[in-house]
């Protein structure tokens, strides 16, 4: 009985300890094993939108220092072409060349290019605290911005009685004949497909392409509508909207128009990436509020998921179409599709 | 017959090569030719490799036809060939149509203010075209053109009296940008005119205008049919003005397709596409290029420069100064002044208006302020770069190639004089996609992709035709006797060339490298083409400014460069008087 009791006082040590030295031992948190990780790593090469600029890559590279105590050196990539730069990816894995960038910042149709061909670095974002709303294409991206597309036109030059108040408006016969214009981003009509079925979506880009739309760059349609040669452009994305009241600029959007498009910047680490864990913590980190602040600040956009911010409140109550992974291969199919029914080559 | 007589000669050269051994000059001339042959045919290899592929540079994979098969049963192809080729022929005849009087008035005419024209006329080539095409724009456009709107208020029509968005449009505008380069190659042509002719029809009578279209133009009609076909070549391979009016209006060219399938707005390039499209345009290239040289050659016969001292007349206008004077200011107006006033209004503005007074309350010079922000050091960095290393390079291969050809008797210098020239048969947009597929294809055996450097070759090998045309008239025109004296004092060949042979040709190589400078600065098809964030330069700044819709930003920045080229032009023509004389090797 002696025996066993001691047994059992050993026994009790013994698992004291165990448990003890377990708890000195306990597994990092998920983010912490990121950090140390990125550590170890300490650059990272970063592309994203020109519109960003050095200065707030600059200061989003402080922010991230700050908040997990690092000091990683940010090489910031502006974008040029952000289609070629895909492709340029694309190409380079195709020889085994690893990529110039460790994590891309492009919009959700190329990171669907990226996707489809297997270019991501996936990477449990969700277990580092990431809404998994905003978690794309089998962990490869996570959404830090969102755009919103609307019909715009020239307040100046547009009575208020033919201001569009539905997408159909446009096809109206009165705007036939160069007085809208459509952009290169036909992928913005192709994402209506994912609300209003292929069929719908396809016989509304036929109507508009019999409007006989201006074609053009989405900036050249942004000249074209101040100067007046346009009444509307069919779609235009809010950072010209943005730019035009800053400006003082008559471009508005056509407002109460839904459902209204949301493209949205995805940040997606690529396959062969030198500095992977970097590039996995910088994407967490751009969904964060500090990110954002600078995000908005500088690259005039915000994410729809992260509560407070203004694509937060603004996509509150509307009919917002965001694009999910399981929606990209038919976007990309219908942009083609409808760039060719426009009159895109 | 004649592969027989080529081959003979063939075996004829390797067999002294065999007996004699090769000498020095034999070697140095077989390895540019090696070089040469390397640099003018990888981009071609590359369009032909490009063409008989799927996938993406590196992907490999089986050779197909599937991209020609695609490309040309497609019928809407022949559509875009049949707009390139009205195209390229309606730009060929509004620049004619201009040049040559322009070029008779200035070189033979005693019209007042030349050399303030010849400084325009090659500011005219720095502005962008995207900005002259602005300036249309506001004048032309069928809705909100000024033209138009007078014209509707003074006939009380109801409908546009033009529009520039139709291929007549497109040409006019395109042709009255190539008037200054045209106005370059014809100048030679009629500064070396006989005027004996000329002074016959006078003295029998003949009007100055009958002069100009019964003697004048028919003396130098192989002249002007050389520039027409190398007019056409270029015609065929820009894309500005097709990307800018043509694209709205739906009115596709082959240079047009060819860019969009490697850079397209969305989803991947189709580089097996674009060597497709390609193939039909080297091709067009090649066969142009075969009537160039020929037109060339044939102009040779009516040289009419008979001896030393030889200065034609210059004809007095006498009462046509004046409105000879008109003509000159009409094209300058379209060319230079409105562009330049369209520039300086757009660059005061926030944003893009037409002139009003709620315009004119609001402008300021915000926008000269923030170029800095927008652009960076960078494309000014690597726009010095071009322009320094690209006409040392173009300059040095041409007087090399042109050494080898004028001076030495190697007997394969035909050869190589060939190789020299043909880049002039690839258009210019061929050639950057073949290098640009050469980059992200051969990364290893090419690590340019990306940098300056590939611009720098691009550019180098697009005027190395021009280069060693240039370079091999103004070797001619040196005697042999120096470097023979030269050579009996028991100095080296390489001494020769560079003590005696490179400062006798210096003055025509600076000028030319001075022209190559100039167009490198200006050129955005090539630059564009293989534009990446490190080698950005300031045409393709001034393309996506355009793009993203910051043309108030763009215009100051145009200003800026508008001033500093009158600068820079004006004290070249200040320094080297002959600075008219550019470019008129072609």
């Amino acid at each position: 009985m002696k025996r066993i009791r001691l047994r059992f006082l050993v026994a009790g040590l013994v698992g004291l300890a165990a448990v003890a030295g377990s708890a000195q031992r306990a597994p990092a948190a998920p983010i912490d094993e990121l950090v140390a990780a990125a550590k170890k790593e300490g650059t990272i090469d970063f592309y994203a939108p020109s519109t960003l600029t050095p200065e707030g890559a600059q200061k989003l590279n402080e922010a991230l220092n700050k908040k997990y105590g690092l000091n990683i050196k940010l090489n910031y990539n502006p974008s040029g072409a952000m289609t070629r730069d895909v492709a340029k990816v694309v190409s380079f894995a195709a020889t085994g060349t690893p990529p110039d960038w460790d994590i891309m910042v492009v919009h959700d149709a190329a990171h669907a290019t990226l996707w489809l061909r297997k270019q991501h670095k996936p990477f449990d974002y969700a277990k580092v605290g990431v809404d998994p709303q905003v978690i794309g294409y089998d962990r490869g991206t996570v959404i830090l911005a969102n755009q919103f597309v609307l019909p715009a036109y020239n307040k100046t030059i547009l009575p208020s009685k033919d201001v569009p108040r539905s997408w159909e408006d446009l096809t109206d016969p009165k705007w036939k004949g160069g007085k809208l214009g459509m952009g290169t981003a036909t992928h913005h009509l192709a994402r209506l497909a994912t609300a209003w079925g292929e069929k719908k979506a396809t016989e509304y880009v036929k109507a508009l392409a019999r409007q006989e739309p201006y074609l053009g760059e989405l900036g050249t349609l942004y000249s074209r509508l101040q100067l007046g040669e346009i009444f509307i452009a069919i779609t235009m994305t809010d950072s010209f909207v943005h730019r035009a009241k800053l400006k003082g600029a008559p471009v508005v959007h056509a407002e109460g128009i839904e459902p209204v498009i949301s493209p949205a910047y995805n940040a997606g680490v690529l396959k062969g990436a030198r500095h992977p864990n970097v590039g996995h913590l910088f994407a967490v980190f751009l969904t964060t509020p500090e990110a954002q602040e600078i995000w908005e600040k500088y690259g005039g956009q915000t994410s729809a998921f992260v509560p407070g911010t203004t694509a937060y409140k603004y996509a509150q109550g509307k009919k917002v179409l965001y694009m999910t992974q399981e929606e990209a291969e038919m976007v990309d199919r219908l942009t083609r599709v409808y760039g060719k029914m426009l009159g895109f080559k | 017959m004649q592969p027989m007589a080529a081959q003979g000669r063939t075996m004829g050269v390797l067999d002294r090569l065999l007996r004699n051994g090769p000498d020095g000059s034999t070697i140095f001339a077989g390895g540019l030719l090696i070089f040469l042959a390397v640099i003018v045919g990888a981009p071609a290899a590359m369009v032909a490799l490009m063409s008989l592929r799927t996938g993406f540079p590196g992907e490999g994979g089986p050779l197909t036809l599937i991209n020609f098969i695609r490309v040309y049963t497609d019928l809407s192809t022949y559509n875009v060939l049949l707009n390139t080729l009205l195209f390229a022929t309606g730009t060929v005849v509004v620049a004619l149509i201009f040049t040559v009087p322009l070029v008779w008035l200035l070189m033979r005419t005693d019209l007042p203010f030349k050399r303030t024209i010849y400084v325009l006329l090659t500011l005219g080539i720095l502005i962008p075209v995207f900005l002259r095409t602005i300036a249309w724009i506001l004048l032309l456009s069928p809705r909100i053109g000024l033209v138009n709107q007078w014209a509707s208020q003074i006939f009380g029509l109801d409908h546009p009296l033009v529009s520039l968005y139709n291929l007549p449009g497109m040409a006019f505008i395109q042709g009255v940008s190539f008037v200054p380069g045209a106005f370059f190659m014809l100048a030679a042509a009629y500064r070396t005119m006989d005027p004996a002719l000329e002074e016959a029809a006078y003295t029998a009578g003949v009007s100055k205008l009958r002069t100009f279209f019964w003697i004048n133009i028919p003396i130098t009609l192989p002249a002007i049919a050389a520039v027409m076909v190398y007019l056409f070549m270029t015609a065929i391979a820009v894309f500005e003005v097709p990307a800018i009016i043509g694209l709205p209006a739906r009115i596709l060219v082959l240079s047009s397709l060819i860019y969009t399938s490697t850079n397209p707005p969305t989803g991947l390039p189709e580089y097996g596409v674009a060597g497709a499209y390609g193939g039909v345009m080297l091709l067009a290239g090649l066969v142009l290029a075969y009537f160039y040289v020929r037109l060339v050659r044939q102009g040779k016969k009516y040289t009419v420069i008979t001896g030393r001292g030889y200065r034609p007349r210059e004809i007095a206008l006498g009462r046509w100064k004046w409105p000879a004077m008109a003509f000159v200011m009409l094209y300058l107006s379209m060319e230079v002044f409105i562009p330049f006033l369209v520039l300086l209004w757009t660059s005061l503005l926030p944003y893009l208006q037409l002139p009003s007074a709620a315009a004119l309350s609001s402008i300021s010079l915000k926008n000269y302020r923030t170029i800095p922000d927008y652009t960076g050091a960078l494309p000014f960095i690597n726009t010095a770069i071009l322009m320094v290393a690209v006409p040392c390079c173009a300059m040095l291969l041409s007087v090399l190639v042109s050494w080898v050809v004028i001076r030495s008797q190697v007997s394969f210098r035909g050869i190589l004089d060939t190789v020299a020239f043909l880049p002039h048969a690839m258009p210019s947009i061929l050639l950057a996609v073949g290098l640009g597929y050469l980059g992200l294809a051969y990364r290893n055996i090419f690590p340019f992709y990306g940098t300056i450097v590939i611009i720098i070759i691009a550019h180098t090998i697009n005027w190395i035709a021009y280069g060693t045309r240039t370079t091999n008239s103004v070797m001619i025109q040196v005697h042999r006797e120096l470097e023979e004296a030269g050579k009996v004092a028991g100095v080296s060949a390489p001494r020769v060339f560079l003590r005696i042979v490179l400062p006798l040709v210096a003055a025509g190589v600076f000028n030319s490298g001075i022209w190559i400078s100039m167009l490198s600065y200006r050129e955005v098809t090539m630059a564009l083409t293989l534009y990446s964030r490190k080698n950005t330069v300031i045409s393709t700044v001034v393309w996506q400014f355009w793009g993203s819709g910051w043309v108030p930003e763009v215009s100051a920045l145009g200003v800026i460069l508008v001033i500093f080229a009158v600068i820079v032009v004006g004290a070249l023509r200040i320094g080297f008087s002959r600075v008219g004389e550019v470019g008129s090797s072609v």
